[in-house]
């Protein structure tokens, strides 16, 4: 096969509209393309992130109650009874009070520090409170060191600041604030002067919030050995047994509302079983990779569909020196090759420039939406889609203008 | 080099055959120069076709430098195209995106030469026909005289072993049809088999041997009464006029 490189560039510099125009539709279509599949990657990636919670039996009671004007003693009481009202329901296996859990979609955070008067903070943390039975109820996987004993919980009211003096880190704040080393019986600070002890270490465990900017922090997190007696609400992680999930979600705020009636727990979405809390806060990254895969495929069939116009016309246009070259010598493969070459030449020029926009796509994304710089990869795969869609859409009328009879020649336009 | 034997060619659709050429036997030798004339229809275009294997045939038999080809595929049709035929064609069939130099370049191409032996054939087959000095030069920029001068040139440029020449003057004028025409006769001279169709009496007469074609056969032009009929037809056309 001869690839006829410099002929076909000559004869492109003669058809400069058309050329232009599909190598900057190419150019446009890979900057795109290619910043859409890192997005729906970073996106489907963030679908998939573990929270640490056994997700399959775990639902979150969101409780607010009815009379806000009780004081801390009185919530505590509140809730210490409903935690009992819970655990006893045959259905249920565990529970704990909280101020959050992961994958609400946003919460409480802290930046953590080693010293106390440490200005620039070590790094950013998500902030749990639970009591001693909160590992057990979501499941989490305790990798070392200890769980919450029963007196080292504490309750605290709305407006309180109590810094326990123990606490749980995941696995990822452990390491990020002791590199290298066991974190175990080490302390930190993360509100105000009194440190924290790390008793315990579990692995992983998600942070409230899914938003893009924390995800350098997404599996940084503490739980301290909190009651959160907030006297608007709060709210009780449930841990069903296993199987007895929807029978648990239906006979727990029958239990409460039983205990006290002065609570409102929204019918529509105070109950949340933990697949709803997942669907729910990848709302937006289920859309967004819904978005962007059909501006990909949409971008891709225009382009596609320019190539196969393109080169269907240019076939029409050259049916005669088509004819002409097969009676020249040309094989049908060297008409082929010639059309397939020439597409090439034409999609290489556009994935040059488009590699040039995908970068400054991408470098835009990052200061304007802090996005992260896009992995070689990424260029490559939509390098290589480019060329093979350009191949493809090009073969049906290079295969048409192959078999064009060198009589062809002969005959008058 | 060039010998069809009881050649036919039929194009047939589904109510009506149409034979193109009929009993058709035609014997060139090596390094003659033979001019096939006929009325328009006659067939001269079609038994061109067929003898530079741009098109198949229906029956017969037909051997080129001794090949036969009937049975040859397309891609051994398209190798004896490149290597053994040059075209010289009416229309010229300068290819317009290419340079002349490229032009030129087109066959040598197929034929899978290196660059530098296709440059110095280039360049040679360009002198040949004293255009050496416009190879940059695009067909639309050259008169119709040097386009059929550039595509004598590609036509030599392989140096087949036959020159095909369509009516190669037919879109000429005088002046430039009688350069061309000097030009093959030239080529001749050097040993090149060439087979012209044309309709000009002029130029046939130039050959070393005239063909006639009448209804897609080959006649004896002092005995068949179908070329007096044609005769009396063209008088009586010129004398109308």
């Amino acid at each position: 096969m001869d690839i006829q490189i410099r002929p076909i560039l000559v004869a492109l510099r003669r058809h400069k509209a058309g050329t232009l125009l599909i190598a900057l539709q190419i150019a446009l279509t890979l900057a795109i393309v290619c910043n859409a599949f890192f997005i729906i990657h970073q996106r489907l990636a963030n679908l998939s992130q573990a929270s640490g919670v056994d997700e399959g039996d775990v639902f979150v009671i969101a409780n607010y109650w009815a009379d806000v004007n009780r004081s801390t003693e009185q919530v505590d009481a509140q809730v210490r009874a409903d935690l009992i009202a819970l655990r006893q329901l045959p259905a249920v296996l565990d529970t704990t009070p909280a101020s959050g859990y992961p994958l609400r979609g946003g919460g409480w955070d802290n930046f953590v520090t080693m010293t106390p008067d440490q200005v620039k903070p070590t790094t950013d943390a998500a902030v749990y409170t639970g009591d001693e039975h909160f590992i057990d109820t979501l499941g989490l996987n305790l990798v070392a060191g200890r769980n919450f004993r029963p007196d080292e919980v504490t309750a605290m009211g709305t407006q309180q600041a109590i810094t326990p003096s123990t606490a749980i880190v995941s696995k990822a704040l452990a390491e990020r604030l002791f590199p290298g080393g066991n974190a175990l019986g080490k302390s930190f600070y993360a509100m105000g002067t009194t440190p924290s002890t790390i008793i315990g270490i579990v692995d992983p465990l998600h942070r409230q919030g899914v938003d893009s900017w924390s995800n350098s922090y997404a599996g940084q997190a503490l739980i301290w050995p909190l009651r959160a007696d907030d006297s608007k609400g709060i709210y009780y992680i449930v841990r069903a047994r296993p199987g007895q999930l929807a029978a648990a979600m239906r006979d727990a705020p029958k239990a409460l509302y039983a205990q006290n009636r002065m609570r409102i727990i929204d019918p529509k979405d105070g109950i949340q079983s933990y697949a709803e809390i997942r669907h729910r806060v990848y709302d937006s990254d289920r859309g967004m990779v819904i978005l962007m895969s059909v501006i990909s495929v949409v971008l891709l069939a225009i382009t596609a569909a320019g190539i196969v116009g393109l080169t269907s016309f240019w076939v029409g246009q050259r049916r005669k020196q088509i004819g002409v070259r097969r009676a020249l010598g040309a094989r049908q493969r060297d008409i082929l090759s010639y059309f397939l070459t020439e597409n090439l030449l034409i999609t290489g020029g556009g994935v040059l420039l488009g590699l040039l926009l995908a970068i400054g796509t991408n470098l835009w994304l990052m200061l304007r939406f802090a996005s992260q710089p896009m992995p070689m990869v990424y260029l490559v795969v939509g390098v290589l889609l480019l060329l093979l869609l350009g191949q493809g859409a090009v073969f049906a009328p290079a295969l048409r203008a192959s078999r064009v009879p060198p009589v062809e020649a002969t005959r008058s336009v | 080099m060039l010998k069809m034997t009881h050649l036919s060619k039929v194009y047939r659709t589904e109510v009506v055959e149409t034979y193109a050429l009929r009993d058709f036997n035609i014997d060139v030798k090596e390094g003659e120069f033979v001019a096939v004339t006929g009325p328009s229809g006659s067939g001269k275009t079609t038994f061109l076709t067929i003898a530079g294997l741009l098109e198949t045939f229906t029956g017969g038999t037909y051997h080129l430098d001794n090949i036969e080809v009937s049975q040859l595929d397309d891609n051994a049709r398209s190798k004896i195209r490149n290597e053994k035929i040059g075209f010289i064609f009416q229309a010229f069939n300068l290819i317009p995106d290419l340079n002349v130099f490229d032009n030129v370049e087109v066959p040598l191409r197929y034929r899978g030469m290196k660059a530098p032996e296709r440059k110095e054939r280039i360049m040679g087959a360009l002198e040949r026909v004293g255009l050496a000095s416009r190879a940059k030069h695009y067909p639309a920029e050259l008169s119709g005289g040097q386009q059929q001068r550039v595509a004598i040139a590609r036509a030599l440029a392989g140096s087949p072993r036959l020159l095909l020449a369509d009516e190669p003057t037919g879109n000429l004028d005088t002046q430039m049809a009688r350069g061309v025409m000097e030009l093959l006769e030239e080529i001749h001279r050097e040993g090149a088999t060439i087979v012209m169709v044309t309709h000009d009496p002029e130029l046939a007469a130039r050959a070393q041997r005239n063909v006639h074609i009448i209804d897609g056969q080959v006649v004896d032009l002092a005995e068949d009464p179908r070329f007096h009929a044609h005769v009396v037809e063209a008088r009586q056309g010129q004398g109308r006029s």
